[in-house]
């Protein structure tokens, strides 16, 4: 059983609703209170009083300008989904284009048993711009993929 | 504090995330009003109030697209963050000599009988404000925020004991300070 000093000082602390006192208390609160009504509603009017001052003191409700310098500065969606389709078709455009370098690059440093593709020798003049290209490929595809893991 | 895989904010949070507008707007309407009465309560001075609250939620965007569930609730985060602001601010108050003396609290009786109610607002922000800060503190997460005791010890990093203490000491100033309106409210 709660003694009547615990009651009083639970109302002096956490005011005269029951319902806001520790949950672990309000059970044998109640049964006290059904017992000791006389003694302990006057404590519980008294910081009910106190309760309903505090009620009073002013809050605040947000205006307008604040609501929208918050909503302009949230995270939005549309420009990362576009950085990131853009990032990824740069990718793998580039990709293509380097994985036609490397064909080129392989075929050409071939034993000449088979003829040499006229057509892929414009490709193969610039190997270390297609070495370069693919790096630069890659850093953008994983930065593609980041981006979007992100979101 | 941990959330228990219990947080209700965490869906909003993850469209927050994702970037959907709906999801900030619906976040705003239940978090802002809270945070913003908090910082108002604590510092007594409705721009810094809104200073606090922007800060508190411009972090809280940051934060949104690599927020982790199941750790403490965004509720008690975005009360965590606007303390330490709080604090921060009724630091530099301290700090900062100025040549305009802070606005006197009048916690004294009213020359009239009765007040209007804007008036015993202001009485009893007056006596809030007149607090030490940690009192201060305590009651209005308790009371005005609503919090748990046990969640509210934990935002303060104090026992639970410590905390009935600030509460009642709190409660015990204010009473004295409003004592001559016993019959408003």
């Amino acid at each position: 059983m709660m003694s009547l000093e615990r009651f009083e000082d639970l109302a002096e602390t956490y005011g005269g609703e029951i319902a806001r006192w520790p949950e672990a208390e309000r059970e044998a609160a109640r049964a006290l209170l059904a017992v000791e009504a006389v003694r302990l509603t006057p404590v519980l009017v008294a910081a009910a009083h106190l309760d309903r001052l505090l009620d009073r003191a002013p809050a605040q409700a947000p205006d307008s300008a604040l609501l929208g310098r918050l909503i302009s500065a949230a995270p939005t969606a549309a420009p990362s989904s576009r950085r990131w389709i853009a990032g990824l078709s740069a990718a793998l455009g580039l990709s293509a284009a380097a994985f036609a370098g490397v064909v080129v690059g392989v075929s050409m440093g071939r034993p000449a048993a088979a003829p040499p593709a006229v057509v892929t020798v414009a490709s193969a003049a610039e190997p270390a711009a297609v070495v370069t290209t693919a790096v630069d490929t890659s850093t953008a595809l994983q930065d593609a993929i980041s981006e979007h893991s992100d979101l | 504090m941990s959330s228990d895989g219990n947080d209700p904010d965490e869906g909003l949070l993850a469209g927050v995330g994702r970037g959907d507008p709906t999801a900030v707007r619906a976040l705003l309407d239940r978090r802002l009003p809270r945070i913003l009465a908090l910082a108002r309560r604590m510092l007594n001075d409705p721009g810094e109030a809104e200073d606090v609250a922007q800060e508190t939620f411009l972090r809280a965007w940051k934060q949104a697209r690599s927020w982790k569930p199941g750790g403490a609730k965004f509720d008690t985060w975005l009360h965590r963050v606007a303390l330490n602001l709080c604090y921060d601010r009724l630091r530099k108050r301290r700090e900062t000599p100025t040549d305009q003396p802070p606005e006197q609290v009048d916690t004294g009786p009213a020359p009239d009988a009765g007040l209007l109610g804007a008036d015993l607002s202001r009485r009893v922000e007056s006596a809030l404000a007149a607090l030490p800060p940690r009192q201060r503190e305590a009651i209005v997460l308790c009371h005005h925020q609503g919090l748990g005791n046990i969640e509210a010890a934990g935002l303060m990093e104090i026992s639970v004991e410590a905390l009935e203490s600030l509460l009642s000491r709190g409660r015990r100033a204010l009473k004295a300070a409003l004592a001559d309106l016993a019959g408003e409210a």
